[in-house]
């Protein structure tokens, strides 16, 4: 049975954060009020020394920990391959960013890294003395579209397995099992004026499994609409969903996964509208999984769009709820 | 553009900033504050593109400043700025030399700036150092007082 802690990434926050309503301290204060003890960090986004940890931010993150009881747990890294100019970033400067990112994340205390897929598989291998040294895991975020059977992931299975370090792995973020057209993308794409007869043939290509190039063409000559059409490109591409969730997959990477992202991005009645979350975390509960599952809200602007009519503390309030009453169900079985 | 990214949860360019900047005793020009479109902070090197218009009229690229973290850079130069980074939550200021600088008023900005997001190719691209644009372009009426 697995070892479940939940916990909320302060991504979460990104409305209240950028429009200056929340400040970090603010962030941290919410995850202890919301009930969690541990927090994940996108590095990019709140860490004002990026790409360093400085100690003057260090002596912040202590000082909030005391206060409030509550952790970073997990770094979130961004491999920036294009970063320069004139050129992508060779293997061995983002193995040194990575390198740089384990130093971060051992300054702070995170045990976990999300890393992206632009670290190769063989660039993850090549980290895997550092994630040793510092103790630091590093997983391989994956995200909508990939999904932990697409050819991009076995190919990094292959690579962790035959490395037989435990300190590389997977970040899988829930959003990647999805089941259901986004609530934006559904919705949010009727209330802007999309055609609701368009919109459900958008909907019935992807199930039935057209190509993207095809449902794009038939979707066309049908004389869709501008906000069905990017509905249909999100439905093929970062917010895409599958008739059948990829559990099978799932439990084949297990071994290596020691974090997830717990992306919604609204929970109404107790469910998700996308992600079929009770098959998803039976899944993770009766593997051997031990660490968090941080919450990941991701509808900063569905409030702004009149989807929803509360902030980001209420949506991760609701998504925790949800888990609670989940993972409870599963122990009484 | 085709597919890009604009992420815009606050105004980009800043109400209330724009104003003249002086130099010894003189008005060496105007500023204005820009946040970025997006969720996340960039190294200053992915900019692909920045340039100004001041009602309707376009700035030469050499009147321009773009200034961040106590640094005052020359457009040309930004793309050599890999370990200088943009903090999602801290706004750049950009000023452009006009000696006398503006009347006060409203004013047309105008804002053209275009990054690569270098975590995210160009989906089904094979080529090499193609990556979704961070749209951060604006256009405003602001009030100089």
């Amino acid at each position: 049975m697995a070892d479940i802690k939940l916990g909320i990434t302060l991504y979460s926050f990104t409305y209240e954060y950028l429009t200056g309503q929340y400040s970090l301290e603010d962030c941290v204060r919410k995850c202890a009020e919301l009930g969690v003890d541990g927090y994940e960090i996108v590095a990019t986004q709140m860490v004002p020394s990026y790409p360093y940890v400085s100690d003057e931010f260090l002596a912040k993150v202590l000082e909030f920990e005391y206060k409030y009881g509550v952790r970073p747990v997990s770094y979130g890294a961004n491999t920036d391959r294009g970063k320069l100019f004139e050129r992508d970033l060779n293997d061995s400067e983002l193995v040194n960013d990575t390198i740089r990112d384990i130093q971060n994340a051992h300054k702070l205390g995170c045990k976990v890294i999300r890393a992206q897929y632009l670290l190769s598989p063989e660039n993850l291998v090549a980290i895997a003395p550092y994630a040793e040294e510092y103790d630091v895991k590093v997983g391989i975020e994956i995200h909508n579209p990939e999904t932990p059977s697409t050819p991009v992931m076995e190919r990094y299975l292959e690579a962790i397995e035959k490395s037989g370090s435990k300190h590389i792995g997977f970040v899988p973020d829930l959003g990647c099992f999805a089941t259901k057209p986004n609530i934006k993308n559904y919705e949010g794409a009727l209330k802007k004026g999309a055609n609701q007869e368009m919109l459900d043939y958008a909907v019935n290509l992807k199930r039935q499994g057209v190509s993207r190039g095809e449902a794009e063409q038939l979707l066309k000559d049908a004389g869709a609409d501008p906000f069905v059409m990017s509905a249909f490109y999100d439905m093929y591409g970062y917010l895409t969903f599958h008739n059948e969730p990829d559990l099978e997959g799932l439990k084949r990477i297990m071994p290596y996964v020691f974090h997830f992202h717990g992306k919604f991005h609204c929970v109404r009645d107790g469910e998700e509208t996308a992600i079929p979350y009770p098959e998803v975390l039976a899944a993770i509960y009766d593997s051997d999984f031990s660490g968090y599952i941080v919450s990941e809200y991701e509808g900063h602007s569905l409030r702004a769009d009149g989807l929803i009519d509360y902030g980001a503390v209420e949506a991760v309030r609701r998504h925790l709820e949800m888990e609670n009453r989940i993972l409870a169900e599963l122990e009484k079985k | 553009m085709g597919l890009q990214m604009r992420i815009v949860l606050r105004d980009i360019l800043r109400k209330k900033s724009l104003k003249n900047y002086y130099l010894r005793g003189q008005v060496e020009g105007f500023q204005f504050e820009v946040f970025l479109a997006n969720y996340r902070g960039h190294f200053l090197s992915t900019m692909e593109q920045l340039a100004v218009s001041i009602d309707d009229q376009p700035v030469p690229k050499k009147d321009i400043l773009f200034c961040l973290n106590g640094k005052e850079f020359i457009v040309d130069d930004l793309k050599n700025q890999s370990n200088e980074f943009w903090n999602i939550a801290v706004p750049a200021t950009i000023k452009v030399r006009k000696p006398g600088g503006l009347e006060k008023g409203t004013h047309k900005v105008g804002l053209t700036l275009v990054l690569r997001n270098p975590y995210l190719p160009k989906p089904g691209s094979s080529e090499p150092h193609s990556y979704i644009p961070i749209n951060s372009s604006d256009e405003q009426f602001l009030e100089l007082g």
